[in-house]
C-alpha cells in the first residue's frame, strides 16, 4: 500500500480515536443533518511553547479566546504557557489577557475570560532543563485532576525549528508525548518544515520518533483550511470555470504572495533561509497544486493529498534556470509614506548577505491539462502592498471581429482569486466603452466573501486550533508533499547558491528588473495586484 | 442618515435608494438577501436595531412593514423612510407604513423593492400569522422566522405554528437552543459511553425552548423525558441524564455560567452566556435551507413528551 493509503488510514484513525471506535458507539445527539450545531472540542489542554513570542501574542492567544467566546471550547479546558520568564500563573494570565484583549476578533467578555483564566498555568523553564519538563508533566496531571482535561493534551511548538528535536526529546523523556488509553496527545509544528529535502526528512524522523504520525499536525498558517476549501468550492462546485481551466484557454498562471513588511525582528530566522524557502516551498507550491490538480474523488484529506501529490510529481523545472528564475534583495527606500531600511542595513544582517528577499520562478506542469502553460510563482518582502492572489490569465479570443483600433485597450481575460486581504474573486473581461466609437476596454466583475456572506471567516488560527483539538484530519501538507516541494525547490536553491548577490530592488516597488525580464521572455508581464 | 418620504410611491423609493447609492459611491449589488420584517410601530426600532446588528455579518436590504396603521379608509396611502449609513448597519433599511387599501396587498407593495436574484427572508419579531406560509409576506420568503415566545400568548401561538408548519418555517425558540444542544452533545462524547435510561429537563414555566429541548432529546435518545417547570426559574436551567453509574448533568442556574457534574469527577464550569436576539437572527440568516432536525422535533418529538 502506498502512502496515500496510510494517510487515509491515519486520518480515519485520528477521528475514531476521539470517539473510541466510532463504529461501536456513536453519539445519539449528533446527526449529520444538524448543520446548526457547532462542534465543541472535548476536554483537553493546549500547551504552548514559546508563548511570549510574536505569534502567540498576536495570533494564538487571541484565537484561543475567540474560540472560547464562540462557545467552542469545552468546560474542562486548560491553557499552559511554557517559557523562560519567571512568571507565576497570575502574571501569565495578565499577559494573556492583555494580548487577547488587544487582538481578539469577537468582543471581549469578562465571563469568558474568567473561565479561561481558571484553567491557565505557567511553567518556567528552558528547553534543555529536564526538571522544567517534569514540572510541566505535573501541571498537566494537575489539570487532568482539577479541570477534568482527561489526559488530552496538544503541544503547540511556536519555537524555531532548530529547537524541535530538543523539545520532542524532552517531551518523550518526561513521558508527556505518550497518551494513555482513551486519551490523545498531539503536536503542532509550524512551517518551515526544514530548509531542504534532507533536513525536512530529518525533522520528520525526529518528530515521528516521539509522536504517532497521525498525532503530528503540520501547519502552514498562511494557508488556512478556509482558503483551501474556498478554492475547492470555486473550482469544483461550479460549471463555468472547469471547461476553461486548461491549456486550451489558459495562457499562464501567476501566483503572488507579496508582503509590505521587511524582516522585522526575524533576522536570525530569515537570513540564510530567504523568500523561496520561507514562502514558495510551502505556501505558493500548495496554492499551485490546488489550482492545477484534477478533481479529487472526495474532499477527505487522503483523496485531496492524492491529487496534490500527482500534480506536484508532474512539475517540471525550467531548463535554463538563469532565464526563468529571478531573485532580489530590497534596498532602502520609501514604503508608501514610511522611510525604510535596506535588507543589508537591517539589524542582525551581515553586510554581504546573499539571502534573497524576493524570489520568482517559472514552473511547468507536464500533464495534458496544463501542457505549455507556465505557472509563475513570486513572493517578496517590502513590495508595493500586502496581497496574496492566484491569477489565471486566458488566451486572447481566436478571432476579434473588430477594427484593431477598437481592441487596442483590451487585455487578456483573467480570473483572479484573491486569497488575502479581502478574500474573493475578480473576473476581468472586455466591455464596450459607452459612446459612439466602438472601443473595448477591460472591466472587472467582483465577488468578495466579506460582502456576500453571513459569517465573517474565522481567523485561520481559530479554525486550525479547533481542528487539532477535535482531531480533524488537517488539509495541511503531508510529509510526502513537503518532500515533493523540496524536490522542486532544491535544484533552484543549488543554482542560486552559485550566484552571489541578488539583484537589489527599491523597497515599496514590485521587485527586481530581473523578474520583469523573466516574464517578458515568454511574452507575458506581471499583473499589478 | 434617515430620509423621510411621506405620502410616497414604491417607484420613488427605488429611485431614492439608487440615487443614495450613487451619491455615496456604494454598489447596491453586494446585498445578499432581503429581510422583510413585519412589525408594529411600537416594536419597530428594537427590531431594526437587531436587524442592523445582524446585517453587519450579513449585508442585506431590510424592509420593515409597519402593519398597525388604519385600514378602514377607502383611499390608500404610503408613508416611507429610507435609512442609510450609520442608521442602517451594513445595508439599507426601508420602512414602509401602508394605510388603508394598501394593506390588503402587501406582497405587491414590496416586490418592486426586493434585491434582485437574492433570497427573501421574512421575520415576525413577535406577533406572527397562524400560518406563515399562507401570509402574503411569508409566501414570498424562502425562510420564515417566527418568535412565539415573544408573542402575547406563546403557547397558543406555537400550537398554531406547529399545526400549519411547512419546511421553510422556523421558530426562534429552536435557535435559542443551539448552544445547549451543542454542549450536551459534546458532554455525551466523553467516555464512559453508558446507555441513558431517562432524562429530566428543568426550566421556566411556559418556555417553549424547554419543551423543544425535551422533544429533541426524546427523539434522539428514545427514552422517557420529563419536564420540571417552575415560575421561579429563568429559561432552561438544567438537563439531567440518568445512567447506570448515576446522573450526568449540566446546569445553568444563573446567566452566563453552566456547570457539568458527572459521577466520580470534579465539577466543571463553562461560560455559557444567554443568546441574544441578534445572535439568533444571525444564525437564522446564515442558513436558509430547511432544518430537518427541527422538523422531526416538532412533528415526531413533540408528542413524545408531556407539555402540561
Amino acid at each position: 500500500m502506498g502512502t496515500s493509503g496510510n494517510e487515509q488510514y491515519s486520518a480515519q484513525r485520528s477521528t475514531a480515536a476521539d470517539q473510541q471506535t466510532a463504529s461501536a458507539w456513536s453519539n445519539p445527539l449528533r446527526d449529520p443533518r444538524d448543520l446548526r450545531m457547532p462542534r465543541v472540542a472535548g476536554p483537553c489542554s493546549l500547551v504552548i511553547f514559546g508563548v511570549t513570542g510574536d505569534l502567540a501574542k498576536k495570533k494564538l492567544l487571541p484565537a484561543v479566546y475567540d474560540l472560547a467566546n464562540r462557545g467552542l471550547l469545552p468546560a474542562g479546558f486548560g491553557l499552559i504557557g511554557f517559557g523562560r520568564r519567571q512568571w507565576d500563573n497570575e502574571e501569565f494570565a495578565n499577559f494573556a489577557k492583555e494580548n487577547m484583549k488587544a487582538h481578539c476578533r469577537t468582543p471581549f467578555n469578562e465571563k469568558t475570560w474568567e473561565h479561561l483564566h481558571d484553567g491557565m498555568r505557567f511553567v518556567t523553564g528552558t528547553f534543555d532543563d529536564s526538571e522544567a519538563f517534569t514540572r510541566l508533566s505535573d501541571t498537566v496531571s494537575e489539570l487532568d485532576r482539577d479541570r477534568g482535561t482527561r489526559g488530552n493534551h496538544a503541544f503547540y511548538m511556536s519555537v524555531p525549528p532548530r529547537d524541535f528535536p530538543l523539545v520532542s526529546k524532552q517531551l518523550a523523556d518526561s513521558g508527556l508525548s505518550h497518551s494513555t488509553e482513551g486519551a490523545w496527545r498531539r503536536v503542532i509544528i509550524e512551517k518551515p518544515f526544514g530548509h531542504d529535502l534532507a533536513s525536512a526528512k530529518e525533522l520528520d524522523r525526529v518528530v515521528s520518533e516521539v509522536f504517532e504520525p497521525d498525532s503530528v499536525f503540520r501547519i502552514d498558517h498562511y494557508l488556512g483550511k478556509e482558503t483551501v476549501q474556498n478554492l475547492l468550492a470555486l473550482r469544483f462546485a461550479n460549471t463555468m470555470f472547469e471547461p476553461v481551466w486548461n491549456a486550451n484557454y489558459v495562457s499562464h498562471v501567476q501566483i503572488t504572495m507579496a508582503e509590505d513588511i521587511g524582516i522585522g525582528g526575524r533576522a536570525g530566522y530569515y537570513d540564510g533561509i530567504g523568500a523561496a524557502r520561507d514562502v514558495i516551498q510551502n505556501h505558493l507550491i500548495q496554492l499551485m497544486a490546488l489550482t492545477a490538480m484534477e478533481e479529487p474523488v472526495s474532499f477527505s484529506a487522503g483523496d485531496l493529498t492524492a491529487e496534490k501529490r500527482k500534480v506536484l510529481s508532474a512539475v517540471r523545472l525550467p531548463k535554463n534556470l538563469a532565464e526563468h528564475t529571478a531573485r532580489g534583495q530590497y534596498s532602502a527606500g520609501w514604503q508608501g509614506s514610511d522611510k525604510v531600511l535596506g535588507y543589508l542595513d537591517e539589524k542582525g544582517i551581515s553586510r554581504d548577505s546573499t539571502t534573497e528577499t524576493y524570489a520568482a520562478i517559472r514552473l511547468d506542469v507536464d500533464t495534458r491539462r496544463w501542457a505549455g502553460v507556465p505557472f509563475y510563482l513570486r513572493t517578496g518582502k517590502r513590495l508595493g502592498k500586502r496581497v496574496t492572489e492566484i491569477a489565471v490569465a486566458f488566451k486572447p479570443a481566436p478571432h476579434l471581429p473588430f477594427e484593431t483600433t477598437a481592441t487596442r485597450e483590451l487585455g487578456a481575460n483573467a480570473v483572479v482569486i484573491r486569497v488575502q486581504p479581502d478574500e474573493g474573486v475578480t473576473i476581468r473581461f472586455g466591455a464596450k466603452v459607452p459612446g459612439t466609437a466602438m472601443e473595448v476596454r477591460d472591466v472587472s466583475m467582483d465577488f468578495s466573501y466579506g460582502r456576500s456572506f453571513t459569517e465573517a471567516s474565522p481567523e485561520a488560527y481559530e479554525r486550525l486550533i479547533l481542528d487539532v483539538l477535535l482531531g480533524d484530519p488537517p488539509l495541511f501538507p503531508t510529509t510526502e508533499e513537503v518532500n515533493l516541494s523540496w524536490n522542486i525547490l532544491d535544484p533552484i536553491e543549488d543554482y542560486w547558491s552559485t550566484l552571489g548577490q541578488p539583484q537589489p530592488y527599491r523597497a515599496g516597488t514590485w521587485g527586481p528588473a530581473q523578474a520583469d525580464e523573466m516574464l517578458a521572455r515568454d511574452g507575458n508581464h506581471w499583473r499589478m495586484p | 442618515m434617515i430620509v423621510e418620504m411621506p405620502d410616497t410611491a414604491t417607484a420613488e423609493i427605488s429611485r431614492k435608494i439608487d440615487a443614495l447609492h450613487e451619491e455615496r459611491g456604494e454598489a447596491a449589488l453586494g446585498r445578499v438577501l432581503t429581510l422583510l420584517i413585519s412589525t408594529s410601530e411600537e416594536e419597530l426600532e428594537e427590531a431594526l436595531e437587531t436587524a442592523n446588528a445582524a446585517s453587519r455579518e450579513h449585508p442585506c436590504r431590510v424592509i420593515a412593514i409597519v402593519t398597525d396603521g388604519s385600514d378602514a379608509g377607502e383611499h390608500s396611502k404610503l408613508d416611507a423612510q429610507v435609512r442609510f449609513g450609520a442608521d442602517a448597519g451594513a445595508g439599507e433599511i426601508v420602512v414602509l407604513k401602508p394605510f388603508d387599501g394598501l394593506k390588503r396587498h402587501l406582497d405587491t407593495l414590496v416586490i418592486p423593492l426586493l434585491v434582485p436574484d437574492a433570497p427573501v427572508v421574512a421575520w415576525w419579531p413577535s406577533k406572527a400569522p397562524e400560518d406563515p406560509s399562507k401570509d402574503p409576506i411569508g409566501k414570498m420568503a424562502r425562510s420564515r422566522i417566527t418568535d412565539a415566545i415573544r408573542s402575547a400568548n406563546p403557547d397558543a401561538s406555537f400550537t398554531a405554528l406547529r399545526a400549519h408548519w411547512s419546511c421553510h418555517d422556523i421558530d426562534m425558540s429552536w435557535t435559542r437552543l443551539t448552544v445547549w444542544r451543542a454542549m450536551l452533545a459534546s458532554m455525551l462524547d466523553q467516555p464512559p459511553h453508558l446507555p441513558i435510561t431517562s432524562v429530566r429537563v428543568q426550566g421556566q414555566s411556559h418556555y417553549i425552548p424547554l419543551d423543544l429541548l425535551a422533544a429533541w432529546l426524546a427523539v434522539r435518545l428514545d427514552v422517557p423525558v420529563t419536564i420540571e417547570r417552575s415560575d421561579d426559574l429563568n429559561a432552561i436551567t438544567g438537563v439531567f441524564f440518568e445512567r447506570e453509574n448515576g446522573v450526568l448533568s449540566m446546569e445553568r442556574p444563573y446567566e452566563d455560567q453552566a456547570t457539568i457534574c458527572q459521577p466520580g469527577e470534579s465539577q466543571q464550569d463553562v461560560a455559557m452566556p444567554m443568546r441574544t436576539l441578534e445572535e439568533c437572527l444571525s444564525e437564522e440568516m446564515r442558513r436558509l435551507d430547511p432544518d430537518e432536525v427541527y422538523a422531526e422535533v416538532i412533528t415526531k418529538g413533540w408528542g413524545m413528551v408531556d407539555h402540561e
